[in-house]
């Protein structure tokens, strides 16, 4: 599904170069559930953006869907994504003008096909929000939005779905009725779910936990200090 | 794929017009077309109707005039070409009632006579409308004539060897013109008496007119024959070239109109790029989120485009369907004097009108909206991701090479265009520098402000706050300018050209001219009027005399080849003398004569013109417009017979005139001591208030060779096409100042986020609504204010540059625009932003920060 080698981001900043991410190598099969966890700054989204092949590494290959990546302009690169991939943000991302249907209708139009608009309201019956599709985010809570970004996520049957921080704007409550909502829809649909967190609680439910420091990517080992909080 | 952004741009657009910044943009828009096609619409029927006036007043579209009937040939030539032909004689032959004896102007018309129009004739049931003729055996007088020789209806005339019946009083004749060449009362009668008279004969000053009717291809093809006959000496009139006298006004009409067209153009546009500014960072968003999900940069240029342009094409027509009815409104205020029936309303214009909004749009528009191509997927994840706005002279070159293309296309003239593109651009970039330093010293200013009252904070946290956004704030200053620009010049230009309009033809323009006053009259007929009427032109001595000569060769040949037919060198001009220069008049080239002239000896000028040294020559001062057309200049000679003597004169001063004045105008003016010993008579012209009626019989029965024109009619015509082109400059005036709304709209709306955020913050620190209140009244009122104050110094000079080079009128400072305007744009700007703003003063502080996406 996804293969990172030697991934390395460097970014010029003055005259001093940053190495964001060093040399690092990942590998995520389909319908596999992997967490990357980071503190703040870490640079947990910069690799998120670079997996999903929003943006570019300095150095080394990666491959989606068989495709090495680097072969690809921008255009190509989003040509791939183009019903393939699913995104929650941790700011939801819904555009303020558009009802709760038409968001979740917003990535379906890129790649029409018949009954879309059903589908798009049975994933919003999914996320428990039949009753109000014609609502603009702005008449809708954090929680609920953020429903609607998943509906939106998984209306194109994607095979894999990138989520960055979901509950970061959330409180613990409706945090956790998203995550499970999240891994319920995941494992219904048989989804590769990559999520980025620095929530030890979410990531323990997926299948693998990994940890970003210094740039480099290593398997998560909890500590004692680290309990289940935000 | 490759349907996606048809349907994806018709939802978006269905959904964008929810939005403030497209409903802006597609105000805009339909402003900017609805302008563009009323006015085309219009002036094109105008345009159309002119020339059918025109017509009329000359009795056809062309008019041919000569000493000797018109061959068979040139008939068969012009109605080949698709002209309808009625032939005209005119003379003066003397006529008699009984023993009562009168020299008359006849005028012998056949029976297809008018082409245009119809004559107001009493016969005998009161005045009527009547379009022909007098029919075979009968002749028609006018008023004058009735009067002079005492003819009823019914009374037997003789004229030449034949006695012709008076069946008709003729008041206006269907192509009578403003001209006053003839001074005999008028006789009108039929081409098939004419024989009959016997005044028809080889050497007897006899002219014959071919009047032509016919469509504007017709006149296109004619036009090489046209110049043949001009060549030959015929005297030809034709609609395009012989304006009648309301021209001057209609043409300064027609200009406006096109210049406030543009200026609701330039607004719109100002309108729409400041609407495509916000819409494109609204859409931002839109546009990494797509491209998140996989659309390309092609995709995202066509969905965006094709929104674009599908709310384009919905302005356009919309726009051009209030053009539509626009012009039917403008047809309706000026139809008193438009023909009744005129052409419908071509498709050109429709055209022109989508042209415009897609221009308006690339132009004002484009490059701003490249911007959304460039944004990165990225952007999702991270915010600051905006890709960066285009410079600045990007969007203001963009724009100006549009505009510039639209000025072209509009005004038909390319360096009419580059000059004020040129022109603008300059004052822009000197604006630039100025609204940054107004800016400067708004900021200076207000942190002067020490008071602790409530108002005083707001200004000074009102000021800092414009001052702060320096780009967006110059960027505003500059819109605004220019909107206060554009909507005070159309509106001083309006101001001045009707109080030229006014002053050009106020109550007492004079409506009696009074011809053929002799020497020994003279006095006692000034005695007479004066203390009767309220104004009276000078009384102006009149010689007839005929050029004979120019620069010593024979008239025709020393003229232009297309001025041998022209009627001054055809007919006897009227001559006159003055030691000062009539009022109305201007000297434009030469000297006005220094002293009386020293009559030279008679033989110095009486004969042998060749051996006159130049000095000697008499000076004249001549009318522009006949130098023009003879092509003559200072230093010319005219010979002129006058009296059956020659006198060789030399041209020292050119003038120019009010033609449209209604006050004795004359081609040629002498100085004092040349003419006087020759047989003269006096004209002079005054206005009669209605009370006084009484004295034209009184003046009738006391000086009986002086001669009477009323001009009230013709007066009260041009008063009617006055005050219908003032209406119609009026409603025009009104879209333009829509328009200007419009951008003081679209910017407020684009600037909104930016300020929900300033005013977040201000609530965050503990301000009350009152107090955010009252420093977004104060932020509005200063940028309005100082707007204000630019768009007048803008205003200023532009309207003096057009008065001198394109609406010839005289430039004049405008005090009160320097008041009005920046205490106007304070309370404009103020008033709108204030109320635009409302809701956002009702936002929770967190709402008004997640409204630039802070979260």
């Amino acid at each position: 599904m996804l293969q990172a080698e030697r991934l390395t981001k460097t970014v010029v900043s003055g005259e001093r170069t940053l190495t964001i991410l060093h040399e690092l190598s990942l590998s995520v099969a389909a319908g596999e559930s992997v967490a990357i966890l980071g503190k703040s700054g870490a640079g947990k989204s910069t690799l998120l953006g670079l997996l999903a092949g929003l943006d570019t590494p300095s150095d080394g290959e990666l491959t989606l869907f068989g495709q090495p990546l680097s072969r690809l302009d921008e255009d190509g690169r989003a040509g791939l994504r183009a019903g393939r991939v699913g995104f929650v943000f941790q700011n939801f991302q819904l555009l303020p003008s558009l009802s709760a249907l038409e968001n979740v209708l917003l990535p379906m139009e890129l790649s029409p096909r018949a009954g879309e608009e059903q589908a798009a309201k049975s994933w919003l019956a999914k996320v428990g929000l039949e009753e109000r599709i014609e609502h603009l985010p702005k008449q809708l809570s954090g929680g609920e939005q953020q429903r609607v970004a998943i509906a939106r996520a998984f209306v194109t049957d994607p095979e894999l779905v990138f989520a960055d921080e979901p509950t970061g704007n959330l409180d613990p409550d409706t945090g956790a009725q998203i995550i499970d909502l999240l891994f319920t829809l995941n494992q219904e649909a048989g989804t590769t779910l990559i999520l980025v967190t620095h929530d030890h609680a979410l990531a323990r439910r997926c299948d693998r936990c990994l940890q970003l420091a210094q740039g480099r990517l290593l398997p998560f080992v909890p500590d004692a200090s680290e309990g289940g909080g935000q | 794929m490759s349907d996606m952004p048809w349907r994806l741009a018709a939802r978006s657009l269905k959904r964008d017009l929810r939005s403030a910044d497209v409903r802006a943009l597609f105000v805009a828009l339909i402003l900017a077309v609805a302008a563009s096609t009323m006015i085309a619409f219009f002036l094109d029927r105008l345009e159309r109707g002119l020339e059918r006036q025109a017509g009329q007043m000359l009795g056809g579209d062309l008019v041919l005039e000569q000493r000797s009937p018109f061959s068979p040939e040139l008939r068969a030539t012009l109605e080949e070409a698709g002209f309808a032909l009625s032939d005209q004689v005119d003379l003066v032959s003397m006529i008699s009632l009984g023993e009562r004896f009168q020299p008359a102007s006849l005028k012998a018309v056949d029976d297809i006579y008018p082409h245009y129009g119809v004559s107001r004739v009493d016969l005998g049931n009161g005045v009527e409308q009547i379009a022909s003729g007098p029919p075979a055996g009968q002749a028609w007088a006018d008023p004058r004539l009735a009067q002079l020789i005492d003819i009823e209806l019914g009374d037997r005339v003789q004229v030449g060897q034949t006695e012709l019946t008076i069946s008709g009083i003729i008041e206006r004749e269907a192509d009578q013109s403003a001209g006053f060449g003839n001074f005999n009362p008028r006789l009108m009668l039929n081409t098939a008496d004419l024989e009959a008279t016997g005044l028809v004969q080889e050497g007897s000053r006899v002219e014959f007119e071919l009047l032509a009717a016919g469509p504007p291809q017709a006149l296109d093809q004619v036009q090489g024959l046209l110049t043949e006959l001009r060549q030959a000496g015929v005297e030809v009139r034709d609609v395009r070239v012989d304006r009648p006298q309301l021209g001057n006004a209609l043409q300064r009409a027609d200009s406006y109109l096109g210049l406030a067209g543009l200026a609701a153009v330039l607004l719109a546009g100002v309108a729409v790029a400041m609407s495509a500014r916000r819409y494109v960072e609204r859409h931002l968003d839109t546009a990494a989120l797509l491209r998140c999900f996989g659309a390309s940069q092609q995709q995202l240029v066509a969905l965006f485009s094709l929104q674009l342009i599908g709310l384009a094409l919905i302005a356009s027509l919309i726009g051009a369907l209030l053009g539509l009815a626009g012009q039917a409104i403008l047809l309706r205020l000026l139809v008193s004097f438009l023909p009744m029936t005129l052409p419908p309303p071509g498709i050109m214009p429709l055209w022109l009108g989508v042209l415009t909004a897609l221009a308006v749009l690339v132009g004002f528009a484009g490059p701003t909206l490249l911007r959304i191509k460039q944004v990165s997927a990225l952007k999702v994840l991270r915010r600051e991701l905006d890709p960066l706005p285009p410079a600045a002279w990007l969007v203001v070159a963009v724009a100006a090479v549009v505009f510039g293309g639209l000025l072209w296309l509009y005004s038909g003239s390319l360096p009419l265009a580059v000059g004020l593109l040129l022109g603008g651009a300059v004052m822009l970039a000197v604006l630039w520098g100025i609204s940054a330093l107004l800016l400067n010293g708004i900021l200076k200013g207000v942190k002067r402000l020490t008071g602790t009252g409530e108002w005083s904070q707001a200004l000074r946290l009102g000021g800092r706050q414009l001052a702060r956004r320096r780009e967006a704030g110059v960027g505003q200053l500059l819109a605004f300018s220019v909107t206060f620009f554009a909507m005070a010049m159309i509106v001083l230009v309006r101001g001045d050209l009707l109080s030229t309009w006014q002053a050009q033809l106020p109550d007492d323009t004079p409506n009696y001219f009074a011809i053929n006053i002799q020497p020994g009259e003279r006095d006692a007929f000034e005695q007479a009027v004066a203390p009767r009427v309220d104004t009276q032109s000078t009384l102006y001595p009149m010689v007839r005399g005929r050029i004979t000569a120019i620069n010593g060769q024979v008239p025709q040949d020393a003229v232009p080849e297309d001025a041998r037919g022209d009627g001054s060198l055809r007919r006897e001009l009227n001559l006159t003398w003055q030691a000062e220069l009539p009022e109305g008049n201007q000297v434009v080239a030469g000297e006005w004569f220094a002293e009386a002239h020293e009559a030279p000896e008679p033989q110095g000028w009486l004969s042998e013109v060749d051996a006159t040294p130049q000095e000697a020559l008499v000076p004249i001062s001549m009318e522009e417009g006949l130098a023009n057309r003879l092509g003559l200049t200072l230093d010319d000679t005219l010979t002129f017979s006058v009296g059956g003597d020659e006198l060789t004169t030399r041209i020292t001063s050119l003038r120019s005139l009010n033609w449209d004045s209604f006050k004795p105008n004359f081609f040629v003016i002498f100085p004092p001591g040349v003419l006087e010993s020759f047989g003269h008579s006096y004209i002079t012209a005054f206005h009669l208030p209605d009370a006084e009626q009484s004295l034209i019989r009184q003046l009738v029965s006391d000086f009986p060779g002086v001669s009477l024109l009323n001009v009230d009619a013709i007066l009260g015509q041009v008063r009617d096409v006055l005050a219908q082109v003032t209406r119609a400059i009026e409603l025009v005036l009104l879209l333009v100042l829509l328009a200007g709304v419009s951008v003081l709209y679209a910017a407020l709306t684009a600037s909104q986020p930016v300020r929900a955020h300033e005013s977040g913050l201000l609530r965050v620190f503990g301000a009350g609504t009152r107090m955010i209140s009252r420093v977004q009244g104060a932020e509005y009122a200063l940028l309005g204010f100082a707007s204000g104050l630019m768009g007048a110094v803008l205003a200023e000079i532009a309207t003096a540059a057009l008065y001198i080079y394109w609406l010839e009128l005289t430039p004049r400072l405008h005090l009160m625009l320097w008041i009005a305007l920046p205490l106007g744009g304070a309370l404009l700007i103020g008033i709108i932003g204030h109320a635009l703003s409302r809701s956002l003063r009702r936002q929770a502080p967190a709402a008004s920060l997640g409204l630039l996406g802070e979260t």
